[in-house]
């Protein structure tokens, strides 16, 4: 008898040893493939000088911008504040929305989850069109509010497409697999993820090709110089909602573009600067940050899942539809917990991407030029507080990146 | 119980005489003079009646009766000219015509309602276009494109001739369709003119002194409670993405599919039990989501179309029986009358899910009237896709049923008896039992 209870117990102990060893690799594989996405080619010891924002601009711009960031953090806070208000309001009554279903399992937990969406829009319509007219008073958007509302409204059929998949997914494996679905699922979530950076060039609206043909000619040259010759170009006609410059490089392999904003290209911006441009988003390109993001992304998933597997597991887990609401409040968290974790990695390849336009272009003064410009048109605050800068940019402030540009003259 | 002010009577035989029926249009000719000089001096009176209605609060009798005549009139007119009864009407619209309005005395109205009338009668406006009620009409639009509106109405009356002259009877599916649009057109002139302030109801079996019970391959049981949740109300179109991205895979299957059932049903005279299956569940899902979307039923339905899923707007389909082998080889032709009527019903069913959908987020309902017309309009939509996909050989029925309602479930689906011959049958031969009312 006693040998068998120091079997049994020996077996129980060897089995958490087991599990423990597994976990324990599992976070060294994560802690490995975070250090290898870390990686950046901006020099390890690069030391930023100080850059005084009031020798860039104007004490008059200085309070004007720091007015409307201002505004649209809090408003932004204020809106994720209420979003977790009313998910966690949905996670304790979502529920009773299951007698509007007639879907069994699967479907009526994508329609918990479409609802539990639905309700989160509906929460944030009021400081998405607080943004809207504090955007149209700087002179930044001319997106009306009744747009603004249907584009939201008319978006929300991808997310709905987006969390449906997403559900029916993690509800099957959970439905094979009560505890183990995220094991399951994130394969497939990070499959999903590449296809869709894969294919995201097609998702864009709006675009043509790249006609302006200096800026054409720059391409060809800046993308030779990066090491990713061939790669297209085209021009998102975004004008009629907004005044905003941007760029943006999406896809990989064949489909990797280099996306430009038409409102980059109205000639408030010369050649120089737009060749920044250019030089910047091809950085994120040669250096596969569309690749490196998906990366994070699972890095992400897999832990996140992972918790959501535990939290709903009161709820009889995510093989039952009422655990939806649930699921959904610790995802947002999750997400919401670690977003400045995300921005710091985000800044980490802007910061690499500038760092690249710089050696691609040798044009310093450009870049400068264009950082101060790039600010002016979108009204962004050069310098804002830590607080707003680590909740909310996913970008250098523009102090840090006139800072990078003088390092890097410094350095030459 | 229909205690509408305006009320329809129908008498009519489904009997039809080969020449009044060829020479229709032409016979009309004095009738359109008449309609044209009394609708000339109706239009004043209509406005008159409108002034002294906001006034007095109530319809003067004198106007009231000669508007209700002219109402009477031109339903009867149209019913000829529709083929949805066969004498040759009155100039005077006297009491007894077989397709007949009773006008209910003039009564107090709300000032308010008399103030607004046009206004308020848009929606009704739309319905009527889309039924294809008293007149039709046709509107440019801003390509130049001349649209004409005489919906459901106008395609039972095309339909209805050329049976009619083939046949010497109308089919009773198409006149009751035909009572119906006619009925609900009068209603909404009735409101025009001050006749009353009822609202036109477009709940199709309170439109019929008497409708039928069909027993059919395909049927749609309605079982909806007339609740809707305002919040999926709100989320409706969004909600109902997965479902399209789903049903356009399925599609993509079903194509296929229906080809290869059409090929196996012209050797074996029968569709195989799979195939059937399939394309069986792929009609009940159709059916379910377009449910769903435009707001004739509730719950959100699930992706399998398993029979008994969706009991607010359930599809009922037979087990496959014998069909006739002609009818399936010229099925593809003999479809295209039921797939004009399935738009001409698809159109009415968007303009009931637009005008539901405001209705459903305010009230937290949706109004029977729409809910059972919109029913009536699905089944049309089952019963197409049932004879198109070979599911059954029995031809789509026009008509308002009493299954489209929940108070009144079909018969159990039954399997139909094969017929011998090819014969061009846009409606099955009416149950004599069935027939004309009174």
């Amino acid at each position: 008898m006693d040998l068998a209870v120091s079997r049994s117990e020996r077996s129980g102990a060897g089995r958490r040893a087991a599990w423990a060893l597994l976990g324990v690799l599992a976070c060294l594989a994560w802690v490995l493939a975070a250090h290898a996405l870390w990686r950046s080619s901006v020099p390890s010891g690069l030391k930023l000088p100080h850059v005084d924002p009031r020798s860039l601009f104007s004490a008059s711009y200085l309070s004007s911008s720091r007015s409307y960031f201002l505004l649209l953090a809090i408003n932004s806070l204020a809106g994720k504040l209420v979003l977790i208000a009313v998910l966690v309001l949905y996670a304790r009554r979502g529920q009773v929305l299951m007698r509007e279903s007639a879907a069994g399992r699967i479907g009526t937990g994508m329609l918990l989850g479409m609802l539990g969406f639905a309700i989160v829009w509906l929460a944030e319509l009021p400081f998405q069109l607080i943004a809207v007219w504090w955007e149209r008073r700087h002179g930044v958007s001319h997106q009306g509010y009744v747009a603004s509302v249907l584009d939201g409204f008319v978006s929300l059929g991808g997310e709905f497409l987006y969390i449906s998949f997403a559900l029916l997914v993690a509800m099957a494996f959970a439905g094979l697999t009560r505890r183990w679905w995220w094991a399951l699922a994130a394969p497939v979530f990070a499959g999903l993820a590449l296809l869709s950076t894969f294919l995201s060039v097609y998702l864009i609206a709006n675009t043509k090709p790249l006609r302006n043909p200096a800026t054409a000619a720059d391409v060809r040259t800046l993308a030779r110089t990066e090491g990713i010759p061939g790669t297209k170009a085209e021009v998102q006609d975004v004008h009629r909602f907004t005044t905003a410059p941007n760029a943006e490089s999406v896809g990989f392999g064949p489909t990797k573009r280099l996306i430009l904003w038409d409102t980059l290209l109205d000639g408030r911006f010369n050649r120089r600067e737009v060749r920044v441009v250019v030089g910047h988003e091809l950085g994120h390109l040669a250096h596969h940050h569309t690749l490196k993001r998906v990366g994070w992304l699972i890095l992400f998933l897999i832990p996140a899942a992972a918790i959501v597997a535990l939290a709903t597991a009161r709820r009889g887990g995510l093989a039952r539809p009422e655990a939806v609401p649930l699921a959904l409040l610790v995802f947002v968290l999750l997400q919401l917990l670690s977003a400045p974790l995300m921005n710091i990695v985000s800044r980490r390849e802007e910061a690499e991407a500038d760092w690249s336009a710089l050696r691609a272009t040798h044009d310093p003064q450009a870049a400068r030029q264009l950082f101060v410009d790039l600010a002016r048109t979108s009204h962004d605050d050069p310098n804002p507080p830590t607080w707003a800068y680590v909740l909310f940019e996913d970008h250098p402030t523009i102090v840090q990146r006139v800072a990078m540009v003088d390092a890097w003259q410094a350095r030459r | 119980m229909n205690d509408h002010p305006i009320r329809l009577s129908v008498s009519d035989d489904l009997r039809r005489t080969r020449i009044t029926v060829g020479l229709r249009l032409l016979l009309a000719i004095p009738h359109y003079i008449w309609l044209a000089l009394w609708s000339f001096v109706a239009f004043f009176a209509a406005v008159l009646n409108w002034l002294l209605t906001l006034l007095l609060g109530r319809s003067p009798g004198w106007l009231h009766h000669f508007l209700a005549a002219y109402v009477k009139y031109v339903t009867q007119l149209f019913a000829y000219l529709r083929i949805a009864a066969d004498p040759y009407p009155s100039f005077d619209a006297p009491d007894g015509y077989p397709i007949d309005l009773s006008i209910a005395p003039a009564a107090r109205q709300n000032r308010l309602t008399v103030l607004f009338r046009l206004p308020l009668a848009l929606p009704a406006i739309l319905i009527s276009a889309a039924l294809g009620g008293l007149g039709g009409g046709s509107f440019s639009g801003s390509s130049g494109t001349r649209i004409s509106s005489n919906g459901i109405g106008g395609l039972t009356a095309v339909a209805g001739w050329f049976v009619a002259v083939a046949q010497r009877r109308m089919p009773r599916g198409l006149r009751d369709m035909s009572a119906y649009s006619l009925l609900y057109g009068a209603q909404l002139w009735a409101y025009l003119l001050m006749l009353t302030d009822r609202y036109p109801n477009s709940d199709p079996l309170a439109a019929l002194p008497e409708v039928p019970n069909r027993e059919s391959a395909v049927q749609v049981r309605c079982e909806d409670d007339l609740h809707r949740s305002r919040l999926t109300v709100l989320f409706r179109l969004p909600l109902s993405f997965p479902h399209f991205l789903w049903l356009a895979l399925w599609s993509i299957v079903a194509i296929p599919a229906s080809i290869a059932n059409w090929l196996i049903t012209l050797v074996r005279g029968r569709s195989p039990a799979s195939l059937h299956r399939f394309l069986s569940a792929y009609v009940r899902y159709t059916i379910s989501v377009y449910a769903f979307l435009e707001l004739f039923a509730n719950p959100f339905p699930g992706f399998a179309g398993s029979p008994g899923a969706y009991p607010a707007l359930e599809t009922h389909i037979a087990p496959p029986a014998a069909q006739n082998r002609w009818k399936t080889l010229f099925r593809a032709i003999l479809a295209i009358p039921a797939l004009l009527f399935a738009s001409a019903f698809g159109s009415l069913a968007w303009i009931l899910a637009v005008l539901g959908w405001f209705s459903a987020l305010v009230r937290g309902r949706t109004p029977r009237g729409m809910r059972t017309a919109g029913a009536l309009a699905l089944r049309y939509a089952a019963q197409m896709l049932g004879y198109l996909l070979l599911l059954t050989d029995a031809y789509p029925y026009t008509g308002p049923l009493l299954g489209d309602g929940p108070e009144h479930p079909p018969a159990p689906p039954v399997e139909p008896e094969p017929e011998p011959a090819l014969v061009f049958a846009p409606e099955q031969t009416p149950d004599p039992s069935l027939a004309a009312n009174g």
